[in-house]
């Protein structure tokens, strides 16, 4: 009997605490529908006026456009240089192999804004300055880390014996590597990309280090907007950037398993 | 990672299908390049003077003066808050996530994971307007309940952005706990309660001990993040003062480079300290 109640208790509470994990967002996706001039709650009638205003003001649209590219850039750079590094490290068990993957996972360890702020005046002192390049350097410093983690994830967790099959058979280190492991490797690839297209989307405190009206992304002009007006756009925009990261999150499910992702988390 | 016993048997087709160390010399020479240098770069501008020479005055008035002492310390305080906060909320959730929840496991999980995919300016463009003067909050003290005859002004206050802090973060904290529950071998809990202590007593004498791992690695998580978080204290600030706010302020108003270069090192020895307990943690367990 008394162990009912506690566990009544523990099922109340944690209830009310999906309660307030969730309501700050929906009530986000509520005021992006509603029909009135001004942000309140609850809203007076539905309305699809704000989506619409969003394409009306131009820096969004302009800012929109630098985001996604930023974010495919860096997360094709990542995987270039990250999924040969995470071939290496997922295989080597040597305590220097250990060190560089420490190193490569470093960059999410510390704060961007300090990333940010030091690397306008580095840029700026090797002549990159504030430009798309600059944007795409920095953002791949932090994109970097989720590529190396998922694909060292998965191609650790890998059986050799296909590998071995195929230089067994004769194949040479490049068509394993292409016919075999790349194929393997494939949702680790997917499922860290995602990642990294989302961390380089939502990006402020570096993104925020290198605006100008050309090199402005999504967050930069959306923090600038919310600091001289409070209506319901914004709420318009992170409600189309959710729909956006909950599709992400179904691919990653439907490829990789979330709970996979969490334990490597 | 799972057949050691091929390793030792046949060292030569090891060597050849061991990837060689080349391949992450990329990866290493572009964080060399973009990450450490300009880290480096920036350690160097707090200790040049406007004239040229070596100065500490910057650190010595960092780490003397009373303003910015208190700065400091709100950072420190606040992070640990946020952690500590953290902490009671998320325990008593990982441990319904592991224990309790049964088939609702998934769907538990899908619930913490996706506010981690959704936008930070969403989140606190929430908080904005639950707390607004024509949010949520007040619509139903004044209007709906009338205990209030006018709005209140809640928006910037440290306890809304402490608690989206906590909102941000809590996640981490929950998976990093669940994830030692998980592995917390539920005979040992019997053995207690066989042996007389009751569900309480077996709960602070062994599980507790055992998930303190999962503790001190979502803590750890926790307060790094905190540390360096500035997107949340620009918007829903509250008058408290952090590091990261005053880089931003120096960088925008003040423009005082040395002395937000100083602000900088100082938040990254903070961050560089968490990472190596964080690394000290991870050995532990791995032996």
């Amino acid at each position: 009997m008394n162990r009912d109640w506690i566990n009544l208790g523990l099922a109340a509470f944690v209830v009310l605490f999906f309660v307030f994990m969730l309501a700050p967002i929906l009530i986000v996706v509520l005021v992006s529908f509603t029909s009135a001039g001004y942000v309140s709650f609850p809203i007076p009638g539905w309305s699809l006026k704000w989506f619409a205003h969003i394409f009306e003001y131009q820096p969004f649209i302009d800012a929109l456009i630098v985001s996604i590219e930023i974010a495919i850039g860096a997360t094709i750079l990542s995987c270039l240089i990250g999924v040969p590094a995470a071939i290496f490290l997922a295989r080597s068990r040597s305590a220097w192999a250990s060190g560089v993957m420490t190193f490569l996972l470093s960059p999410l360890s510390m704060p961007m804004i300090v990333i940010g702020f030091a690397s306008l005046f580095f840029l700026s002192l090797i002549g990159v300055g504030i430009s798309f390049a600059a944007l795409l350097i920095t953002h791949t410093v932090v994109c970097l880390p989720y590529i190396v983690r998922t694909v060292a994830g998965v191609y650790a967790g890998m059986p050799r014996s296909y590998e071995e099959a195929a230089s067994i058979l004769g194949a040479n280190p490049l068509l394993t590597f292409w016919h075999v492991t790349l194929p393997l490797i494939r949702p680790g690839i997917m499922a860290g990309s995602l990642f990294s297209f989302l961390t380089s989307f939502d990006n402020l405190p570096i993104s925020y280090f290198f605006g100008s009206a050309s090199t402005n992304t999504l967050p930069v002009v959306m923090l600038s907007y919310m600091e001289n007006q409070f209506d319901p756009t914004i709420a318009a925009l992170s409600t189309l950037q959710l729909l956006l990261a909950v599709i992400a999150l179904l691919i990653v499910d439907r490829v990789y398993g979330i709970d996979k992702m969490t334990v490597a988390g | 990672m799972s057949d050691t016993s091929l390793q030792k048997t046949s060292p030569g087709r090891r060597m050849r299908l061991l990837a060689p160390p080349f391949l992450a010399l990329p990866a290493v020479l572009f964080l060399v390049v973009f990450f450490v240098m300009p880290l480096i770069d920036n350690g160097m501008r707090s200790v040049i003077s406007a004239d040229g020479g070596f100065t500490l005055s910057r650190y010595a008035s960092l780490l003397t003066d009373g303003f910015y002492l208190w700065i400091i310390a709100q950072t420190v305080l606040l992070s640990a808050g946020v952690t500590i906060i953290s902490i009671i909320i998320g325990y008593p959730v990982a441990y319904f996530l592991v224990r309790k929840a049964g088939r609702f496991s998934g769907l538990i999980i899908f619930l913490l994971i996706a506010p981690l995919l959704t936008s930070i300016i969403m989140r606190t463009f929430g908080w904005q307007v639950l707390f607004a003067r024509r949010g949520l909050v007040n619509n139903l003290l004044v209007d709906q309940l009338g205990i209030l005859s006018a709005p209140l002004r809640l928006t910037n206050s440290p306890e809304i952005a402490i608690a989206a802090l906590v909102h941000v973060l809590v996640p981490f904290m929950v998976l990093s706990i669940a994830t030692v529950l998980q592995g917390i071998d539920t005979r040992l809990e019997e053995s207690a309660k066989i042996l007389g202590a009751n569900r309480l007593r077996t709960f602070f004498e062994v599980t507790l001990p055992l998930s303190l791992d999962g503790i001190g690695t979502g803590a750890i998580l926790v307060f790094m993040i905190a540390n360096g978080s500035f997107v949340t204290l620009v918007l829903l600030g509250g008058g408290m003062q952090t590091l990261p706010l005053m880089i931003y302020q120096q960088f925008n108003t003040t423009r005082d480079f040395g002395m937000a270069s100083a602000m900088s090192m100082i938040l990254l020895v903070i961050a560089v300290f968490c990472l190596f307990l964080q690394l000290r943690l991870v050995r532990r367990k791995g032996t």
